[in-house]
């Protein structure tokens, strides 16, 4: 039975400006121990979603519906007390910026003991000894002295460490990362990538890393989700995205990347910028920017279907088999010719 | 090809204060300690490196938006590092830049239009009509609607902002455009669009740039030459083609091993230097060779006493590294790791896959 | 944090020196002369002469400022008052403690209502409550302090009956006939001159706690608590107060320090013998030494109160402690 279980997840916002759409029938699975990968741009959703699924969306302002199944029980819709036993005890979550992600007014010990002392009844100094030892864990040097440290006296990589200490303190089942390392140097990445891969291995907890770095996960996914405009586009283990991509977004995003491994000439870029979720775009939310599209696409939203031949990759798209091979190959052949010239 | 811009041992040092009523300075904040390069003209130099490596600070002093506390900045032959106000006037007509935050750049309160036209204004080109003209030709270059020159700023997305930027850089026909870090707050699919569209306007308008980046990808993909930067001095630089295929410096072999890549197959089989520990801070920098505390070739009684000087790297045109102990080769052989801290990520065992 | 500390106290000492040149000064530039006005109406030339002689009158300001510092270092005397003869160390010693009731009092009450309006409207924006507290907030700021007591006053202490219409109580017992004294008397007293205080900054109070609670509420870190699985309640106290309390905290040193130099529209509506009421009747009379004491207390007030803040605000905030 997988781990966590979302079933056409809805999110909308009431804004004075109308009701934004952010996340428009959402569905996946995690395994315990795997790694899912989330992909998308401003506006895809992917956010909102796990905001949701956490239930730190304010109930009067979000309307959710759906189903989110925790380890087979359902959590969309819980009462606060009920959520807040999950929430930082068996489903961690960390953000982008932990600069601000941490109080600044309160030592970062009293931080991480607040998280064990919410969901276990111990007595503080209990609790000061496990975030020693999940300092220790996420590779602080000198933790016995920094535990007594404010948040501006660590550098970037550091407090991001401290908030990966204080989502696992507890020994969660499953880590929702949001972008964790956007906001840091990219050796500080690989260092932090590395780490929740260690702490993966030792905990044995299934993480969700959102990004929108295809780099990142090319390298710690096992299964990856792309979102835009509030729906999922295409799914796949992680191989196969990028070996045979199945519709025009992820082509897209895939050959607009600058490559630190090879040089092309010109890259592939899609024109015009992520839809806006107040007004979103008729039938399929990409067709303004694709340059495939044609009538089918601008009145009925592709419904998601699997890839010729195959059980667990899934896309969104009108074209069919053929032409996406086809299209898929020119983009290779192009590709590689573009390597060529370049060199 | 003509020399557009030299910079001989360029040095910023900011001054750390600290007294009861008189200040007194106790330490230097050595930003920039020792940037040599020669600039052509046509050429784009990436610079590249992580946050305290002084690489904006570079920028702004090139830009003289900073005086240098040392060493000389040549542009166009005239030195122009310590010009007082009114002499650097004329010559920033030929140096524009492009900054990183499309938000922040930008006056919120001024139309586009007449923030593209500003440059024209300061130097007083043309009149009001031509100014006009002008700019609805370049809103037209960078790919928007010239009808759009009466919007304001907050009526455009991220992207569109950069171009407009971007337009107003290009608005007085500068030789050179520094652009720091411009396409690092855009999303993905947005960022293809402007570094496309900064190629073509070199290739059209004959521009020299100096590209700012701490991502290595755009970095590749921009640059003829490239620059590493760590704690405020050079560590490597290169033409794109040799410093990627096979860096020197084992900073530069860390970084270009650390970034990700977008090919698990590709990224599996990779070996990566990961190093340890953050970058140090800038005001008490280690000593002789500055990365040697996290360095996986460091050599106790060399690194940290003799400081490595630049060294041409031998039957290569361009490349310059500053190490005692560079590279041998790359991928980096596990031979080569001396130091305990940084270590090798192993191969995973192949995925049955295909 | 030392040096800071010290830092600080030379500012303090440094504006106090000057605070007392430039009150000296200022009395020089007045073109009325006290010693005319201290010889009331029997004067001759030769009485205010002689008066000007007993005050130091004749003597170049400087002299006269000399003197007045070497007093009030050595003797720890202000002065005596031009008018009454009495040192001004004794006036002030009556009546710092009816402005500081006053005051104190004023504060105690107006945060009793603007801390939990300002939280409420902060976490309930735009309902109901929120826009009653801010119309609230609306008159509060408009209304004059000099009408809302008077208002008090007329209605509640005169029409109802319910409250004293003048004069102070001290805190301690009185056994004098006719006086009065004793906590509850002093408080009965005091009421309607908090009420009135209260009244107008409440409003102000109530709005800045709102935006500063709004504000820290959607900081990052009250997500992560949140995401921690915070109760809602430690979410407000531990995170989001602490942090919002702040500039609060500083507002309310910098008023306090300025109040205790006299909260003149409510001393006289009320008649209260406080500081307000005395520099008013010192300034008519031009009664250099009282209303220079008084000057330098305010002066005195408004330094100490700073430079508490800042070490307070230094102490709660370790980024400036620490930075």
């Amino acid at each position: 039975m997988p781990l966590l279980e979302v079933q056409d997840l809805q999110t909308r916002f009431k804004t004075d400006d109308g009701v934004v759409k952010a996340v428009s029938g959402v569905s996946f699975e995690l395994d315990r121990g795997k790694t899912l990968g989330v992909v998308g741009e401003s506006g895809s959703g992917k956010s909102v979603t796990f905001l949701t699924v956490m239930g730190l969306l304010d109930p009067r302002h979000a309307e959710m519906t759906g189903s989110v199944r925790f380890d087979g029980q359902e959590i969309l819709g819980l009462s606060t007390a009920r959520l807040r036993d999950i929430r930082g005890k068996r489903i961690g979550m960390i953000f982008q910026d932990p600069m601000t992600s941490l109080n600044p007014v309160k030592r970062i010990g009293w931080q991480l003991e607040e998280a064990v002392l919410i969901h276990n009844d111990v007595p503080r100094s209990e609790a000061r000894r496990r975030a020693l030892e999940v300092l220790e864990e996420v590779e602080i040097p000198k933790a016995g002295t920094r535990i007594d440290d404010y948040a501006h006296q660590f550098s970037g990589g550091m407090r991001q460490r401290v908030m990966i200490a204080m989502a696992l303190i507890n020994q969660p089942e499953v880590l929702i990362a949001d972008e964790p390392t956007t906001a840091l140097d990219v050796t500080t990445q690989a260092q932090i990538l590395r780490l929740m891969k260690k702490l993966q291995d030792e905990y044995g907890m299934a993480i969700v890393m959102i990004t929108h770095d295809l780099g990142v996960v090319a390298e710690v996914a096992d299964d990856v989700i792309v979102m835009y405009g509030g729906r999922i586009v295409e799914s796949s283990k992680v191989d196969d995205l990028f070996v045979k991509p199945e519709m025009p977004y992820t082509w897209g995003l895939l050959g607009s990347l600058p490559r630190v491994d090879v040089d092309v000439e010109r890259l592939e870029q899609i024109p015009g910028q992520p839809p806006s979720l107040l007004r979103p775009p008729q039938g399929c939310a990409f067709n303004p920017r694709c340059a495939y599209t044609f009538d089918r696409c601008r009145e009925e939203l592709p419904e998601l279907r699997p890839a010729e031949g195959k059980t667990d990759h899934f896309f969104r798209c009108h074209l069919d088999e053929g032409d996406r091979a086809r299209i898929w190959a020119e983009k290779q052949a192009a590709m590689a010719a573009s390597a060529e010239s370049a060199a | 090809m003509s020399e557009l811009l030299v910079v001989e041992n360029l040095e910023k040092y900011f001054p750390v204060t600290r007294g009861l009523i008189f200040q007194k300075e106790i330490a230097q904040v050595k930003a920039v300690d020792g940037v040599n390069f020669t600039l052509n003209a046509g050429e784009t130099l990436g610079v590249v490196g992580e946050s305290g490596c002084g690489k904006s600070t570079m920028a702004r002093c090139i830009a003289r938006l900073l005086e240098p506390t040392g060493g000389k900045i040549i542009f166009e032959g005239r030195d122009i590092t310590h010009l007082g106000y009114k002499e650097m006037r004329p010559i920033r007509r030929d140096m524009m830049m492009v900054f990183q935050d499309p938000y922040a750049s930008l006056n919120a309160r001024k139309r586009v239009g007449s923030i593209v036209a500003e440059p024209l204004d300061v130097h007083q080109i043309g009149t009001d009509a031509d100014r006009k003209r002008r700019v609805q030709e370049l809103l037209e270059i960078v790919g928007l609607n010239p009808e759009h020159y009466n919007r304001f700023p907050h009526e455009f997305s991220g992207g569109q902002r950069q171009r407009i930027g971007i337009a107003r850089a290009l608005s007085i026909n500068p030789k050179l455009i520094i652009c720091d870090e411009p396409v690092s707050a855009l999303d993905v699919s947005v960022q293809a669009q402007i570094l496309n569209l900064l190629k073509d306007l070199q290739r059209d308008f004959d521009l020299t740039y100096i590209f700012i980046a701490h991502d290595l990808n755009v970095v590749r993909h921009v640059s003829d030459r490239v620059m590493v930067m760590y704690l405020g001095k050079p560590v490597e630089t290169g033409s794109r083609a040799e410093l990627y295929a096979a860096p020197k410096h084992p900073y530069s072999g860390a970084l270009l091993s650390a970034v990700p890549i977008a090919d698990p197959k590709l990224g599996r089989a990779r070996k990566q230097i990961v190093l340890e520990g953050d970058v140090p801070s800038p005001i008490n920098p280690p000593s002789a060779c500055r990365f040697h505390p996290r360095c996986p070739r460091f050599v106790d009684g060399k690194c940290n006493v003799d400081e490595p000087m630049l060294t041409r790297v031998a039957g290569e045109t361009d490349h310059e590294f500053a190490c005692h102990f560079p590279l041998e080769r790359w991928p980096m052989g596990d031979d080569e790791l001396r130091h305990e801290g940084a270590f090798a990520r192993e191969a995973a065992p192949a995925a049955a896959l295909d | 944090m030392i040096q800071f500390l010290i830092r600080r106290t030379f500012w303090a000492l440094f504006l106090f020196v000057a605070a007392t040149m430039v009150t000296y000064l200022i009395f020089f530039v007045i073109p009325a002369d006290p010693a005319k006005l201290a010889a009331g109406k029997a004067q001759t030339p030769a009485i205010v002469n002689h008066i000007r002689m007993m005050l130091h009158l004749n003597l170049p300001i400087y002299q006269q400022y000399w003197l007045f510092i070497w007093n009030l270092v050595r003797h720890g005397s202000f002065g005596y008052s031009f008018v009454n003869g009495l040192p001004v160390r004794s006036l002030l010693a009556d009546e710092i403690p009816v402005t500081a009731s006053i005051v104190f009092g004023g504060v105690i009450c107006y945060l009793a209502i603007a801390i939990p309006t300002g939280i409420i409207s902060a976490l309930r924006p735009r309902s109901i409550m929120d826009r009653m507290g801010m119309i609230f907030v609306l008159f509060g700021i408009s209304a004059p302090s000099v009408w809302v007591g008077l208002m008090l006053l007329y209605l509640v202490g005169f029409r109802l009956g319910w409250t004293p219409i003048n004069g102070y109580c001290s805190m301690s017992a009185n056994h004098l006939p006719g006086g009065c004294g004793g906590l509850w008397q002093w408080a009965y007293h005091l009421i309607l001159p908090w009420i009135t205080l209260a009244v107008g900054s409440a409003a102000l109070y109530t709005r800045l706690i709102r935006a500063n609670v709004m504000e820290t509420m959607s900081e990052d870190y009250v997500r992560t608590a949140r995401a921690k699985g915070a109760s809602f309640a430690r979410v407000l106290f531990q995170h989001v107060l602490r942090n919002s309390m702040l500039q609060v905290v500083t507002i309310l040193g910098m008023d306090l320090g300025l109040l205790l130099g006299g909260v003149v529209f409510i001393e006289i509506v009320f008649s209260l013998p406080g500081l307000g009421a005395q520099i008013l009747t010192a300034n008519n009379t031009l009664d250099l030494p009282v209303i220079v004491g008084i000057t330098l207390f305010a002066c005195v007030s408004v330094i100490t109160f700073n430079f508490l803040v800042d070490v307070l605000y230094a102490w709660l905030d370790p980024r400036i402690r620490l930075g």
